[in-house]
């Protein structure tokens, strides 16, 4: 909301106080200021000229030759063009070298064969208005020479005060409220402003009746005697300053009484309305255009202002278009009115009508408020317009009732929360500095708090220790150590699982942690071969087709391979996310969450010849075992994948990793899979891709152990390299078993190092080699040892059909 | 009598040989030439016989005192090349220190996890525990426990992302609802921080997206009051910046809170003599904070027995981790934090 320097000061003495200052004092006492500008500071650069003759000019018809007096030195001579410029008129000049708002900058000029030095601005040209008819002819007799800004009191600061941090102070959505905060601050008083309504005539009140819940009160009355004209400049002045255009005198009362003590008001043209007004609630299917010509759908829960039964307003919102002012009138009905805030709220919000009016309604305002702002728009038009009469009382109907109300409040209670030392008199007279009522008995006090800030905002004790605190100021609260008894915090195992996960990943391994956005497009669900399953939607997203919140961590990750890609051959990501299935959701709706880790590697395809474990798929397996023994996981088990795979996952090239836990099913811990080579086509992926999905829940269900110290060994082993040859259907891990069998316990170490597919090897069959490692805790193993070993291998790879090779 | 019989003219041209000799090869050659069998010297005590009965002495004593010069010449040459390797080897004359060295290839910790992880570990030193909360959340856990009921203003201005058409479900607008889900499972006095994923339906640029990271904290107990919270949160700050911080509490509104505050740190740039960053004002906004509201613990400890609600009270934050990361790292982009390019991941 924007204020206006020069308009608080119509409310308290602002002299000796800077702007700057009121800022400061309003951001630490009172309400967050987001900016202080000047007003219109070009207006400082721009002078009161006077226009001592207009010629024609020898070459245009259109063009005037004027000689206009800056007050000091000789007449100045300005070509200009627009008709209503004539000798005798004060008039704005901005002299060569002055910049006028848009970057336009007065330059010395010829036109037409005639030496021009300045301008005479129009009100557009000055930024104060749309008009460009013409320019602008001051008001009144503003001195020659004299700053515009300063001759015409246009010199003001606007305040910008940040809405959400008076969303709660209804009565802070005008002036006059700020000024109140303002005299207390600065310890001056805030002026008396009459709201009386001036005496009324014998004539017959409107009747109005109020049929809904949603209309607390509401005061009609009748007004005669006005002209629809311009607003006199003082009033257009401040308006501008605020950024509102002024329209006309009535609009502009309007607006004005609404800015300045914050109740909305509106003017109906007398002649546009029947013989009486009611209140309720709109039917379904009714309609209204409003005054923005907008054609508006009511329901039910909309308030509706009529007048025999046909609909002329959208109570707290808009007027309607069809009993709007018309310039011809000069009689009004001026309603001013208390609407229920969440009613307006809803309103406006459904049909996207926000205005300054509903802004204030649904902050739910004082409805004592109603007759004052009768009474200031009655008077203030009343200055303008002495012709004003009002022919009859108004009326002013409604179940309301004063909010005023008394809070018990004990100085120890302040003391307590604030944590500062403030004694009784201190707390009684910062609120009676905000015109709360105090009355004490020994340490208690009941604290009146007035109407103005009773609706909503102050109802608990913690209110008024705020309105103490802020007002003594919270720098005088010393800080303070929170003392208590503190034993660690309890161990956080997902905190901790996920650390070692990351540390582990992000180092040795060298992914990189690459977080995903929690909305999945639509597109990357169906290049990913993910969309027919059910994902938690959003209903109102912020782009189309980016509504759906993601069960896995997977597709984003996978969606940021291909640019990566681009840049490098090599890409290794991972995230720890969140996800939601919607098909878990509990008793109250909220949708299963799980905790998810996603890798994805891709890199150049092996070369021809290349080691078996060359490949992506290999190597995140080999970071996965390395991964899962970091997190107590020793020995997983391996297999491949059958069932339901996830839509990324190659079919056929999966494995999935499951552990044991715990007095339990043996958990799930996910999948690692080549990316299927039809979502790698979607996502123009061309590398060599393998993506794995880890579960920490089921990693947290599973049994996680230190594995115990293995002793170092004293004996020398034997190393020796076997290798099998066995038919393409032979799991490496069948052969691996058969070593284990074989080792009776002295088999230290195997690792497979070779597979090989050649000329030399029968059709249909490979070759897999191992290097042993045979060893003893209390013996130094001899050639026998080997012999025996060996025997048995060989039995049992005869046994399977398979031919051992010693190398 | 010939050159190859004469003892004296074999050891000048072995010693000629073995001076310009320049490797351990060339005296391998040597030794070979001169000692093996069938070697220079083998031939001539093979030829002693050949010669005249009185020179058969001198020439078997002449050709063992060669060997044995040429034993000793190998020798001394060897340790004279093994000096000269000594030598270059400490002249170093290769040695080029600005040679770049083998780059290890690690990967990286998203920044936002980096500073996550340092704010967590100053709370924990401070006795805090750290909790966590679904991001799609409950109507009631994100407004309505929190004093937001259905038809607050403020509701207009968190700019929701709804789940479901009777707004019973929402991505979380802020961390608080975790505040209601620990007041319900823990018992006072406790103290709280929580981080994570918030969103609101804002437009993204380069200062907004419609996914950030708050940190929440609560500190709930019997006597907290203003003072505990200042201090509270600048401990946290020294410990974050490791230096003096100066902080200051202005009025502020938050339903949840009550006295609510905006908790501004001195502006680091200027040291509060006011700059661009800080507009002008010396301050840097830092959090909103303030006293839970009365009917906040209400709501979060309700029905439970073993809680004196009206004993207690507690004070909460929330402030941002994207803007601490930008400004630690001098990063001027929030969308780099979700856009998953690894030529920004790996810098960090």
């Amino acid at each position: 909301m924007k204020l206006s320097f020069r308009w608080l000061g119509r409310h308290v003495d602002l002299s000796g106080v800077t702007p700057q200052e009121l800022v400061r004092r309003l951001s630490l006492h009172v309400a967050e200021v987001d900016g202080l500008e000047p007003f219109a500071p070009h207006l400082a650069q721009v002078t009161v000229g006077h226009v001592l003759e207009r010629a024609p000019h020898p070459d245009a018809d259109k063009l005037g030759v004027c000689r206009v007096d800056l007050g000091a030195g000789e007449p100045l001579q300005i070509v200009c063009g627009a008709a209503n410029v004539a000798a005798g008129q004060r008039v704005a000049v901005a002299t060569v070298g002055t910049t006028l708002p848009g970057d336009f900058k007065i330059k010395r000029a010829k036109i037409r064969g005639v030496e021009s030095v300045g301008m005479i601005c129009s009100l557009r040209e000055l930024a104060l208005g749309d008009s460009h008819e013409g320019i602008w002819v001051l008001p009144g007799e503003p001195a020659v020479g004299a700053p515009v800004a300063e001759a015409l009191e246009l010199d003001d600061w606007v305040l910008e005060i940040d809405n959400k941090s008076i969303t709660h102070r209804a009565d802070l959505w005008g002036h006059r409220g700020l000024a109140r905060e303002v005299a207390a601050l600065f310890g001056r008083e805030l002026r008396p402003l009459d709201t009386s309504l001036p005496p009324t005539g014998p004539g017959r009140s409107l009747p109005v009746r109020i049929d809904t819940a949603g209309c607390s009160r509401y005061l009609a009355l009748a007004l005669e005697g006005v002209r629809v004209e311009p607003s006199p400049f003082w009033l257009q002045a401040l308006l501008l300053a605020v950024g509102q255009r002024p329209i006309d005198l009535l609009v502009d009362v309007s607006n004005f009484v609404m800015l300045d003590l914050g109740q909305p008001n509106h003017l109906f043209d007398r002649r546009r309305l029947g013989a009486s007004i009611e209140v309720r609630n709109a039917r379904s299917g009714e309609t209204l255009t409003t005054l923005d010509g907008a054609v508006r759908e009511l329901l039910p829960d909309d308030l509706l202002i009529c007048s025999e039964d046909r609909a002329v307003g959208l109570a707290g919102v808009m007027g309607g278009e069809a009993s709007a002012v018309a310039p011809d009138t000069s009689e009004l009905v001026l309603e001013v009115a208390n609407f229920h805030g969440p009613s307006v709220r809803r309103t406006a919000a459904r049909l996207g009508a926000r205005t300054d009016a509903s802004a204030r309604f649904e902050k739910s305002l004082d409805p004592t408020l109603v007759p004052a702002a009768a009474g200031h728009l009655v008077r203030t038009l009343a200055a303008i317009q002495p012709s004003l009469r009002l022919p009859a009382r108004p009326t002013d109907e409604g179940t309301w009732t004063d909010p005023t109300r008394s809070i018990e409040l004990a100085g120890e209670q302040v003391r307590r929360l604030l944590g500062v030392d403030l004694d009784d008199g201190a707390i009684a007279a910062a609120l009676e500095r905000l015109d709360f009522g105090v009355s004490r008995a020994g340490g208690k006090f009941t604290v009146r708090v007035p109407s103005f800030r009773a609706v909503k905002d102050i109802t608990t004790p913690e209110d008024l220790i705020e309105e103490v605190g802020r007002t003594v100021g919270y720098a005088a609260i010393p800080g303070a150590k929170l003392m208590a008894e503190v034993a660690p915090p309890p161990r956080d195992a997902r905190r901790e699982l996920v650390r070692q996960l990351q540390d582990r990943l992000a180092g040795a391994a060298a992914f990189h942690e690459a977080p995903g956005y929690s909305f999945v497009p639509d597109p990357l669900l169906r290049a990913t071969r993910t969309e027919a399953l059910p994902h938690v939607q959003v209903v109102n997203p912020l782009t189309e087709g980016e509504s759906r919140v993601r069960r896995s961590v997977v597709p984003s990750l996978l969606a940021r391979l291909a640019p990566n890609l681009r840049q490098r051959s090599e890409v290794r990501l991972f995230e720890i996310g969140k996800g939601y299935l919607p098909e878990c959701a509990d008793a109250h709706g909220a949708p299963g969450e799980v905790h998810e880790l996603g890798l994805c590697l891709a890199a150049p395809r092996p070369a021809e010849g290349a080691r078996f474990d060359a490949g992506a798929a290999a190597r995140l397996r080999g970071v996965l075992l390395d991964l899962l023994g970091a997190v107590g996981v020793h020995e997983p088990a391996v297999a491949g994948a059958g069932g339901e795979l996830p839509g990324w996952a190659h079919p056929a090239r999966a494995v999935r990793f499951t552990a044991a836990a715990p007095g339990g099913e043996p958990q799930d811990l996910g999948l690692l899979a080549t990316l299927d080579p039809r979502v790698a086509r979607e996502l123009e992926v061309d590398a060599d891709t393998a993506v794995a999905a880890l579960s920490l829940d089921a990693l947290l269900r599973c049994e996680r152990r230190v594995r115990p110290y293995r002793p170092v060994p004293r004996f020398q082993g034997l190393k020796l390299d076997v290798a099998f040859a066995a038919p393409e259907a032979t799991p490496a891990g069948s052969l691996l078993a058969l070593i284990e069998a074989a080792g009776k316990g002295l088999l230290q170490s195997v690792e497979l190092f070779d597979v090989y597919r050649g000329p030399n090897l029968p059709p249909g069959s490979k070759s897999l080699a191992f290097h042993l490692l045979l060893q003893s805790a209390d013996r130094t193993l001899e050639e026998a040892d080997q012999r025996k070993f060996l025997e048995r291998l060989d039995r049992a790879a005869a046994a399977q059909g398979l031919e051992l090779r010693r190398e | 009598m010939t050159d190859d019989l004469d003892p004296v003219a074999i050891e000048r041209s072995a010693r000629e040989r073995l001076a310009t000799a320049a490797d351990e090869a060339a005296l391998r050659a040597i030794e070979r030439e001169y000692l093996d069998k069938g070697g220079v010297i083998a031939g001539l005590l093979a030829a002693i016989p050949t010669v005249e009965p009185a020179r058969r002495r001198d020439l078997g004593q002449a050709a063992n005192r060669l060997k044995a010069a040429v034993q000793e010449g190998l020798a001394a040459r060897r340790e004279q090349l093994r000096q000269d390797r000594l030598s270059a080897e400490l002249a170093a004359a290769d040695f080029d220190p600005t040679l770049p060295g083998a780059r290890l290839r690690t990967g990286s910790l998203h920044p936002l996890t980096q500073v996550r992880r340092q704010v967590e570990d100053i709370f924990l030193s401070m006795g805090y525990r750290i909790e966590d909360g679904p991001e799609v959340e409950l109507d009631y856990y994100n407004f309505q426990a929190l004093n937001i009921p259905v038809d607050h203003p403020s509701r207009e201005e968190q700019d929701t992302f709804y789940c479901d058409r009777e707004h019973r479900l929402v991505m979380r607008t802020q961390t608080s609802p975790v505040q209601i889900r620990a007041m319900e499972r823990l018992v006072p006095p406790f103290r709280l921080i929580a981080p994570g994923r918030v969103f609101r339906n804002e437009a993204q640029d380069a200062t907004h997206e419609h996914t950030f990271h708050q940190v929440e904290g609560l500190a709930v107990g019997f006597g907290v009051h203003v003072g505990h919270l200042t201090y509270t949160l600048r401990s946290f700050l020294e410990a974050l910046f490791g230096r003096p911080t100066e902080v200051r509490l202005r009025p502020g509104y938050f339903p949840f809170v009550e006295p609510g505050f905006e908790f501004d740190m001195a502006c680091s740039f200027c040291g509060g003599r006011g700059c661009r960053v800080c507009k002008q004002s010396g301050w840097i906004e830092f959090c909103g904070c303030g006293m839970v509201h009365r009917r906040v613990l209400e709501a979060g400890f309700a029905g439970r027995t073993d809680v004196d609600v009206a004993a207690l009270t507690g004070f909460a934050f929330g402030f941002g981790l994207d803007r601490l990361t930008m400004s630690r790292y001098g990063i001027d982009d929030l969308r780099h934090f979700f856009g998953g390019d690894l030529r920004f991941l790996e810098q960090f």
